[in-house]
């Protein structure tokens, strides 16, 4: 069977544990993708600005020392400028943001140390100057491999500054997170009983139906509603006829459930 | 595991055994348990395990809760660990239910669904695995596990068409540039061109054949089951027919309609220049077509993304499988842009055509090179053949993956597929 999540486990001195979610190859690669847009809009910025001061450096009749820089000192600052924008990006990103890029920040990722500390200058530096070893052409074919063999997700990098990159919190699946109010007459007389008996395992289930509906087609979702009272039913017993619908009836069960266990 | 601890002088614990961890070996659970339940024999514990979830205790103190949950999570069980209120408060030992509710029946199937909801074929899901909505890094992340984890099985899926093209092709390379091509006549010539379609021929069939078990494979595993090759090739054979003609289909239509606009406008263009409306008219034209052919690949394209998963795992085929396939991918279940199904598809093409070029990079680089320092040779071609096969393979695999992971993706947030299975077991 599949195992659900890559997970790196830090003990403290404490003995306190802190579990994070390690970041596979895919979220990688798509914060990666985010990142190279915007250091492609930077260099695109960079070069746009050098073949203008090219253009419009004699006609602007400056005195001094700017006078005396020439083409090929211009262009080799504009090299300079992406090369820098190129290391620099990830290096800067990642020691000022606490091991975050504006692609990582997207992708809910973050470069942590192996102990879990926050990531500094030189963690950055050494994890951000060896990713040419991990590139060919602007991809990353060593890495991919190192990645792929690795128990943690490390690249060369990050095995050099003694570091990983780990999910910062679940992705966000929307969910209608509302509470529900029980009626003052209930539908089934019995519904009192019945709740008093419903499983936290049945009632995640109501509850999840009822978070997640609004994204559901409407023929699943009715069928789903259907589905779930008619379950609910034979445990209760009752004949399926009902002067509520489906939804109404789980939304009343749920409401009452949430009423008596903040009773509790 | 009953404790003596008198009821009320502490927290009191429900252990209850829910399920088996991925990869856990259900001998070394059933020694396990044989060690806290000394009476019981492995035959009777088997059993119980067959009947989860299994209720260990009812009441158990924190510090031995705490230990039987290291010792059991540490043998690959998952374990349900609930707080007794019941245990404090001293319940009597059956409770009784109200007189004027009826006992409980056992639970039958339900009604049939209405017509055109549920006509789909249901997947097994394993207890241990959790099926739920996922974002598109978690897509792409489990795709990356899975593939690690099965990698031989996938890799194999995936590799047997190409091997078997790699040494058809080979071996009528190794016909044509040999001492028959001194003797070619007209006959050996449309005998060559014969053999030639039918190693496409099966190379396709064998293609598409693989594509099915691959997506047999990955869901099998995805939703908690093994699978062998043998067994997801096997699965294939009765589907074979009808995957393979769906997607012949899919290409006529995906590719042949912008096709068909570009014959259109090779035709139009130079007509309208003898008309003498060419120049500037022309050139419109031209790129209109260019846009429109773009534009109406894509969206097929996006279209019937999932039409091999739906005719593998829906069990339909042909324009029903291309239908359910728009089905599936149109709308969105989130708000915003980059959470829109056809944009999620995308990324994870992209994602994956990246990581498809880092492959191949890695793989051709070393054929390139022995190419450059032994120019002519048939080890050099061997080597820069297979390594050519291993890179195509790796990089299908992936991509392939993370979009049968979408598609299951997509049946959870519209159709509650994970909560209809759960409902079942209410």
């Amino acid at each position: 069977m599949e195992t659900t999540k890559d997970r790196l486990t830090i003990q403290t001195p404490e003995q306190v544990g802190f579990e994070y979610v390690l970041a596979g190859l895919g979220s990688r690669t798509a914060a990666f993708l985010v990142d190279t847009v915007i250091r492609w809009f930077l260099i695109l910025a960079i070069l746009a600005a050098v073949l203008l001061f090219l253009r419009f450096l004699p006609a602007l009749h400056l005195s001094g020392w700017i006078t005396d820089v020439s083409r090929p000192w211009l262009i080799a600052l504009g090299v300079l400028a992406y090369g820098l924008v190129d290391l620099g990006y990830f290096l800067l990103f990642e020691a000022l943001w606490s091991g975050q890029t504006p692609g990582k920040r997207r992708q809910r990722l973050r470069v942590i140390r192996m102990n879990g500390q926050p990531i500094g200058w030189l963690e950055s530096s050494i994890r951000n100057i060896l990713r040419a070893v991990d590139l060919i052409a602007g991809f990353y074919p060593v890495g991919i491999v190192v990645v792929f063999l690795s128990r943690n997700n490390q690249r060369i990098g990050d095995y050099a500054a003694g570091t990983v990159v780990v999910v910062e919190g679940q992705q966000s699946v929307p969910r209608d997170r509302k509470q529900f109010v029980a009626p003052q007459v209930l539908t089934h007389p019995e519904m009192e009983w019945y709740v008093s008996r419903l499983k936290p395992a049945q009632y995640q289930v109501l509850r999840s139906f009822l978070e997640r509906r609004e994204q559901m087609e409407q023929g699943h979702r009715h069928e789903l509603a259907r589905l779930l009272s008619h379950q609910l039913f034979k445990q209760m017993s009752k004949s399926t006829r009902m002067s509520i619908s489906y939804e109404s009836f789980i939304e009343e069960i749920v409401a009452l459930y949430e009423k008596r266990r903040r009773a509790i | 595991m009953e404790n003596d601890t008198p009821v009320g002088t502490e927290k009191k614990f429900i252990i209850r055994l829910v399920g088996l961890q991925p990869g856990a070996s259900r001998e070394t659970l059933v020694q396990a348990l044989q060690r806290l339940f000394k009476g019981k024999s492995a035959e009777e514990i088997g059993k119980a395990l067959d009947r989860l979830p299994l209720l260990l205790s009812r009441s158990v103190p924190e510090d031995k809760a705490r230990q039987i949950k290291l010792f059991l999570e540490a043998q690959g069980a998952i374990l349900k660990i609930t707080y007794s209120a019941s245990a404090i408060m001293a319940p009597p030992k059956e409770r009784r239910r109200p007189a004027d509710v009826p006992a409980r029946e056992t639970p039958k199937a339900v009604e049939s669904a209405p017509a055109g909801v549920e006509r789909r074929a249901k997947p097994r899901v394993h207890q241990g695995i959790q099926v739920q909505p996922l974002g598109i890094g978690e897509i792409l992340d489990r795709s990356f596990r899975l593939l690690r984890q099965y990698f031989w099985l996938f890799f194999i899926i995936i590799f047997i068409p190409q091997a078997v093209f790699f040494v058809v092709n080979f071996g009528l390379q190794f016909l044509t540039s040999g001492d028959m091509t001194q003797d070619f006549s007209l006959s050996m010539g449309a005998g060559f061109g014969i053999s030639a379609f039918l190693a496409v021929l099966i190379f396709l069939v064998l293609q598409f054949w693989a594509q099915g078990a691959l997506i047999h494979a990955v869901s099998e595993t995805y939703l908690g089951h093994s699978t062998s090759i043998k067994a997801s090739y096997g699965a294939m054979r009765s589907r074979l027919g009808r995957l393979i003609g769906t997607l012949i289909l899919w290409s006529i239509l995906v590719f042949g309609v912008p096709a068909l606009f570009g014959i259109v406008a090779a035709v139009a263009i130079p007509s309208l220049a003898m008309m003498g409306l060419g120049g500037v008219i022309g050139g419109i034209i031209a790129v209109v077509v260019v846009i429109l052919a773009i534009w109406i690949f894509t969206t097929l394209f996006l279209n019937w993304l999932l039409a091999d998963k739906v005719v593998v795992l829906e069990e339909i085929g042909w324009m029903k499988a291309l239908r359910r396939s728009k089905e599936l991918m149109k709308g969105r279940t989130e708000p915003g842009f980059w959470k829109s199904i056809k944009t999620k598809a995308s990324l994870i093409i992209l994602v994956g055509f990246l990581i498809g070029i880092g492959i191949h990079l890695l793989f051709q680089l070393p054929g390139v090179l022995l190419g450059i320092v032994f120019p002519e040779g048939l080890v050099v071609t061997t080597v820069q053949g297979v390594l050519n096969m291993v890179a195509v393979s790796l990089a299908t695999a992936y991509t392939a993956i993370a979009m049968i992971l979408f598609y299951y993706d997509i049946r959870v947030r519209k159709e509650g597929f994970d909560l209809k299975m759960m409902a079942e077991k209410l």
